[in-house]
């Protein structure tokens, strides 16, 4: 049964890729590069450091395959997940954003930071951590952006020493198997993710666990008192282990917000 | 049946989780109905973020050249697709016929290409899959 099952997942691996499309399109079925998307094994139990904490190292590509999946075969679906509760005026002002606007909002589409939880949240590249005793060095390839987090449950700066940061003056704990990392003091100009803005007052709680060897979930709270009626928590996004080095990714060549903003003056004048 | 049930169960995780979301929303800015299969030689290849390009001179009803300009998705996704700088660079000033869906602001001859057919046959997937070629037609 087993080897049944390795033979079919390696006919389903194999490149090119036979599915089904439209006649007229069909040579393009056959171009390498796609993916039909084989989930990991859960690969055993976590890692542990020193300290007896469950180690997250590694290089964790979003989706459950441990490897990119931009051009999967599979249609993206996000998670369900609560309604954002938002105060009245913040939700007329987040569903009055056109799509142009939304894209030239967007700290990808502008080449800006992120922000917490964005390295999350707005970010479709793989991660590096490094976890090690009292300390988490998180790293994106998307733009190289990366953060660097204390894990010793050290308190936020006093309120006199805390300046606006794109990824805010961040402090982490351990909950068990959870790393619990709380941030405040986050620059306005990061969205949560899709045009949800915040205030001054966000605080972000973001959870990582290591349920098993190859894979990493994260779950994010918000609380924004200023534009929220109470706060949110998102459903657990799943990450896998990937057995590769990130590689450079610089945003040199930004041609779309000129472009973008020539759809915006059309927008504008219909 | 153990094997069997933890395919199932990765499946299901991936139909039930996501952060692997496009940089943007390619559909915001190209139009998903307006795609052709464009021939032309191949002069360059920038290989850059958040998006590389390739240049193609390709030829308009008259038979004139006209310069084209194709938005592919991040090297990030290219190589880790398999179209490395030295895949696509293998083909300037050769013949390439590129899958191409047009601007939609009117900028003349852009284009963001999903397929492109190299120079020596093979073919690369290099952008989202906005026609649903594969039933992966964006959401948003």
């Amino acid at each position: 049964m087993k080897m049944c099952v390795a033979v079919t997942l390696a006919a389903v691996c194999a490149l090119p890729v036979a599915v089904a499309a439209q006649d007229d399109k069909k040579p393009f079925v056959q171009a390498r590069g796609s993916v039909v998307p084989v989930p990991l094994p859960p690969g055993g139990p976590p890692p542990r450091m020193s300290d007896g904490h469950v180690d997250l190292s590694g290089v964790w590509f979003p989706g459950p395959t441990g490897k990119a999946n931009a051009w999967s075969v599979l249609p993206e679906q996000r998670a369900k997940e609560d309604p954002i509760p938002f105060q009245p005026w913040a939700e007329a002002k987040y569903k009055g954003f056109s799509r142009v606007e939304l894209e030239l909002g967007s700290a990808n589409v502008n080449c800006t930071p992120v922000g917490t939880p964005g390295m999350f949240t707005d970010n479709a590249y793989v991660h590096q951590i490094d976890t090690k005793p009292g300390m988490l060095i998180h790293l994106i390839e998307n733009n190289n952006r990366w953060r660097v987090v204390h894990t010793d449950g050290r308190p936020h700066k006093k309120p006199e020493d805390l300046e606006p940061l794109f990824n805010g003056d961040e402090t982490a704990r351990w909950e068990g198997d959870t790393l619990v990392i709380d941030s405040i003091s986050i620059d306005e100009r990061t969205w949560i993710r899709d045009g949800w803005f915040h205030s001054d007052q966000l605080h972000v709680i973001e959870r990582l666990r290591r349920p098993s060897l190859n894979y990493l979930e994260y779950q994010f709270t918000i609380d924004d008192p200023k534009v929220l009626t109470k706060p949110w928590t998102s459903a657990w996004i799943t990450l896998s282990l990937g057995h590769e080095d990130l590689t450079e990714n610089f945003c040199t060549r930004n041609e779309n917000v000129d472009e973008l903003k020539k759809l915006l003056d059309i927008e504008k004048k219909k | 049946m153990k094997a069997t049930a933890a395919i199932t169960l990765g499946l299901l995780v991936l139909l039930t989780s996501s952060s692997a979301f496009a940089h943007h929303a390619f559909a915001v800015e190209f139009d998903a109905t307006k795609c052709s299969d464009i021939t032309g030689v191949l002069t360059k290849v920038a290989y850059e973020n958040p998006h590389a390009y390739v240049f193609v001179d390709g030829k308009n009803a008259a038979g004139e050249k006209v310069p084209m300009t194709f938005q592919l998705s991040s090297t990030s996704n290219l190589k880790r697709g398999g179209a490395t700088f030295a895949a696509l660079n293998g083909s300037v000033n050769k013949e390439v016929t590129v899958r191409g869906c047009l601007s939609r602001n009117g900028t003349d001859d852009r284009y963001a290409a999903s397929f492109i057919k190299l120079a020596d046959g093979t073919i690369q997937r290099v952008g989202q899959d906005v026609e649903g070629i594969f039933g992966t037609k964006l959401w948003r």
